[in-house]
């Protein structure tokens, strides 16, 4: 039986940049355990942590997400050996950026999740989840992505209905 | 209305750099020699490629000699033939973009000769390149800058800059950005970004923005919009200042050329005291093999990963 | 005939206007710089610096929809933008060198293809030139048959008075109606002497000896003398008050977009990159030189007017400095 499923108001994007060795197993042993996590999150599987590219992560607010989650193997746990130490250094880097242009960390989270620990990945989702939930939605690059220059503006049914598309 | 800085070593130093061209150009240890010379209006310079040594004579440094002239030997710039050894007129802040082009396999040390500068500092952007130069006049990066004299160059005129100590006008704006909350710098930079045309003059004059196709050109895949909308204009500033981190030599040209006014060297500021905090990495005038994201340690912060 | 509003009236005049729903579009700070932007009020205007954009984005914004699609299964839905809905404007408080580069735009935008966004913007827009009172070194409008107090192109231009006020000249229709409109702010002629205007220090160019000079010279060592040190940005086009060249681009996924129409540069590698990959110009002299020979050659060929306002801006802004007037003005002396 499944628990009795609560009702939100407002049900979070989560999109998620994961490695295909570690953290996708990982969310894959979540789901052949029958282990309950959000269906917010989007998984979108990479070879590597080391090949998400921080364009990705913006990308993925400017097409709606609210939150993103990039996860990888533990350090040392590397199937191309350093992939995710780059990924750690670039990682920490573009969070500082994000944050001084005025991107709120808490919508961001970065994990390092093992094939064995489906647990770990419930956990990581769900906590991230919650916490974009209780925040609401991401406004800042939607309303952007509306905003035109002064002389390009004019104000169309279109417009409006491009953005309640997004 | 501040006191005029004391520039008057530069007539000595235009003097230098003028004879020292003509011989190096004269005795063929060179094929050509980028660097400054006056342009119409008054009190102005633009960079100038001479290849005789009778050219030598326009060559000149003012307080108006803002380029970063490293720009013109990279790949990016298939204008100037690199054939045999090329002089070029540094300053300090410029010599570090060389270095930084050298670490990452793209000049050879061996193909230069360099003409350093003792400079005391040029004039901000915002000013009529006849202005004289005063604590409120000059670049906001030069009241930053660690590298009056520059290092390990083949030839440096003898003069030796006197500093004038002024406020540091980066590390000021950005501390109170951060002191903003998020929304708040994010309506800052939205009124910044707005205001751009995408000119890319921010990137054609980086020394460091060397790609044959940038990727924010593209349309297949199209990762950032190319539309000058403030959408793709925030887009293309936030990755920017990501594929400079670590790279960027704070030559400040970005901010200097951009047409609207756009802080652009304050994001590269920020990155680069944030690469300093994290992994103790700063531009300087020694060639590194790895720069700070193309190398890790095992023993990288990772507070922020669960 | 010349009329005279005083500095009060002309404050009611941009707030009657705003109130009525018109967009009046002055120059105004923003973000630390002038700017041709819609006014919120009167008291926003700055009228003692030159823009930093030219006036041109009043009629051809720097980025505009121009349709939109939505994909649903396999049916394909586009939507035209409708002209109709473009703003009436007034666009006050343009130089002379900005409103001069207006119908040298409208010769290009209604020559063989009527572009109905262009034209539409500038059916419903009027257009008050003010005089220039300041010129820096990079200004050269004198140079290039213009001045300080040309009205080619603004509907009504005014000229500011010594002891307060305007002189008003009426050049067109739709500045009569304006004036119709609200008679009462405008009085009788004054006597009152204008504030003298701006003096730009340029030697006029022979124009005509310019263009016989770039007839024969499209190959010529000029071209690598003065543009080899060109970075190839856009910034000289897009501050361009008479540049037009535009880009279309589609943005968006593969079930909802738009095309849209942005500002191009002759400057930009891209601008002439075949998709076969071959570039016929190749490097940044030949890109430069097309910049020049558009101006002061093949435009004229076309519609016999320069394409040249001599306004400065790329001359202040150009990342290397270089300096258009100081290169026509060696041209002008072979």
């Amino acid at each position: 039986m499944h628990p009795e499923k609560q009702k939100h108001t407002f049900e979070p994007k989560i999109i998620a940049f994961v490695c295909t060795w570690c953290t996708y197993a990982g969310a894959d042993l979540a789901g052949t355990s029958r282990m309950q996590y959000p269906s917010n999150v989007r998984v979108l599987k990479f070879p590597c942590t080391g090949r998400i590219d921080p364009v990705f992560i913006l990308k993925a607010f400017q097409q709606g997400a609210d939150g993103v989650l990039v996860s990888g193997c533990h350090p040392g746990d590397c199937h191309y050996i350093a992939g995710n130490f780059h990924a750690r250094r670039r990682f920490a880097v573009f969070r500082k950026l994000l944050e001084f242009v005025g991107v709120d960390l808490n919508r961001l989270q970065f994990s390092w999740v093992s094939a064995a620990e489906g647990g770990k990945w419930v956990e990581v989702v769900t906590d991230l989840t919650e916490k974009v939930r209780s925040m609401g939605p991401m406004t800042e690059f939607k309303e952007l992505a509306l905003e035109e220059q002064w002389s390009g503006t004019i104000d169309t049914p279109e417009l409006q209905e491009a953005y309640n598309a997004i | 209305m501040t006191s005029l800085i004391d520039t008057t070593i530069y007539s000595a130093i235009t003097e230098a750099i003028r004879v020292e061209a003509a011989r190096i150009l004269s005795e063929g240890e060179v094929t050509a020699v980028v660097g400054y010379a006056a342009a119409r209006r008054k009190g102005s310079a633009q960079p100038i490629v001479i290849n005789t040594a009778a050219d030598a004579g326009q060559l000149i440094f003012t307080p108006s000699c803002v380029n970063n002239l490293a720009v013109y030997l990279t790949k990016a710039k298939k204008e100037i033939s690199k054939t045999g050894k090329i002089g070029i007129v540094v300053k300090g802040c410029d010599l570090k973009a060389l270095v930084g082009l050298m670490g990452e396999s793209q000049l050879k040390r061996e193909d230069m000769y360099l003409i350093g500068v003792p400079c005391i500092g040029v004039l901000a952007s915002t000013v009529q390149p006849a202005t004289g130069l005063t604590a409120e006049t000059i670049a906001p990066k030069c009241t930053e800058c660690d590298a009056h004299l520059p290092q390990g160059c083949d030839f440096v005129p003898a003069q030796t800059p006197v500093v004038t100590k002024l406020e540091h006008k980066y590390a000021a704006e950005i501390a109170r950005l951060e002191a903003l909350t998020p929304a708040e710098r994010w309506a800052y930079w939205k009124e910044q970004f707005t205001k751009c045309i995408k000119c890319y003059a921010c990137r054609q004059v980086c020394p460091f923005c060397f790609c044959e196709q940038c990727l924010c050109d593209r349309n297949k895949p199209q990762m950032v919009d190319t539309t000058p909308r403030p959408a793709g204009n925030a887009a293309w500033h936030i990755v920017r200042a990501m594929h400079l981190a670590g790279r960027c030599a704070g030559c400040a040209e970005c901010e200097r050329v951009c047409p609207m006014d756009i802080p652009l060297n304050l994001l590269n500021r920020k990155m680069a005291m944030e690469l300093k905090e994290l992994y103790d990495y700063e531009a300087g005038f020694d060639v590194l093999d790895k720069g700070p994201l193309t190398m890790f340690t095992d023993k990288d912060d990772q507070s922020f990963i669960k | 005939m010349q009329k005279y509003i005083s500095q009060h009236n002309l404050d009611t005049l941009l707030d009657t206007l705003i109130k009525r729903g018109i967009r009046v579009v002055a120059p105004r700070m923003n973000a630390g710089i002038p700017l041709y932007e819609p006014l919120g009020s009167s008291g926003e205007v700055v009228s003692d610096t030159l823009p930093r954009r030219s006036a041109k984005e009043a009629f051809f914004p720097v980025c505009e929809d121009i349709m939109s699609y939505k994909k649903e299964g396999q049916k394909v839905t586009i939507t035209d933008i409708d002209p109709g809905r473009f703003p009436e404007t007034v666009l006050f408080g343009v130089r002379p060198c900005d409103a001069a580069a207006i119908p040298v735009l409208d010769a290009v935008f209604s020559w063989d293809y009527k572009d109905e966004f262009f034209l539409e913007r500038r059916k419903k827009t009027t257009i008050i030139g003010l005089a220039c009172t300041a010129a820096d070194d990079a200004c050269f409008c004198t140079a290039v048959g213009l001045s300080p107090s040309a009205s080619k192109g603004s509907d009504l231009f005014l000229t500011a008075l010594e002891g307060g006020g305007y002189a008003c000249d009426t050049c067109s229709e739709k500045g009569e109606a304006l004036i119709a409109n609200n008679q009462a702010l405008f009085d009788g002629p004054s006597t009152s002497n204008p504030i003298p205007f701006a003096e730009p220090q340029t030697d006029t160019f022979d124009l005509t000896k310019v263009k016989a000079w770039l007839n024969d010279h499209f190959e010529d060592p000029l071209w690598d003398g003065i543009a080899t040190r060109c970075v190839g940005c856009g910034a000289c086009a897009f501050v361009c008050p008479a540049c037009h060249c535009f880009d279309i681009v589609d943005e968006g996924t593969e079930k909802a977009g738009k095309r849209r129409k942005n500002w191009d540069a002759c400057g930009f590698w891209k601008f002439t990159h075949h998709a076969s990959g071959h570039n016929p110009r190749d490097l940044q002299p030949k890109r430069y030189r097309n910049r020049i020979m558009h101006k002061f050659k093949y435009y004229d060929d076309k519609f016999g007017q320069t394409l040249c306002t001599g306004c400065g801006r790329c001359v202040r802004i150009c990342p290397v400095g270089i300096d258009i007037a100081a290169i026509v003005e060696e041209i002008n002396k072979k």
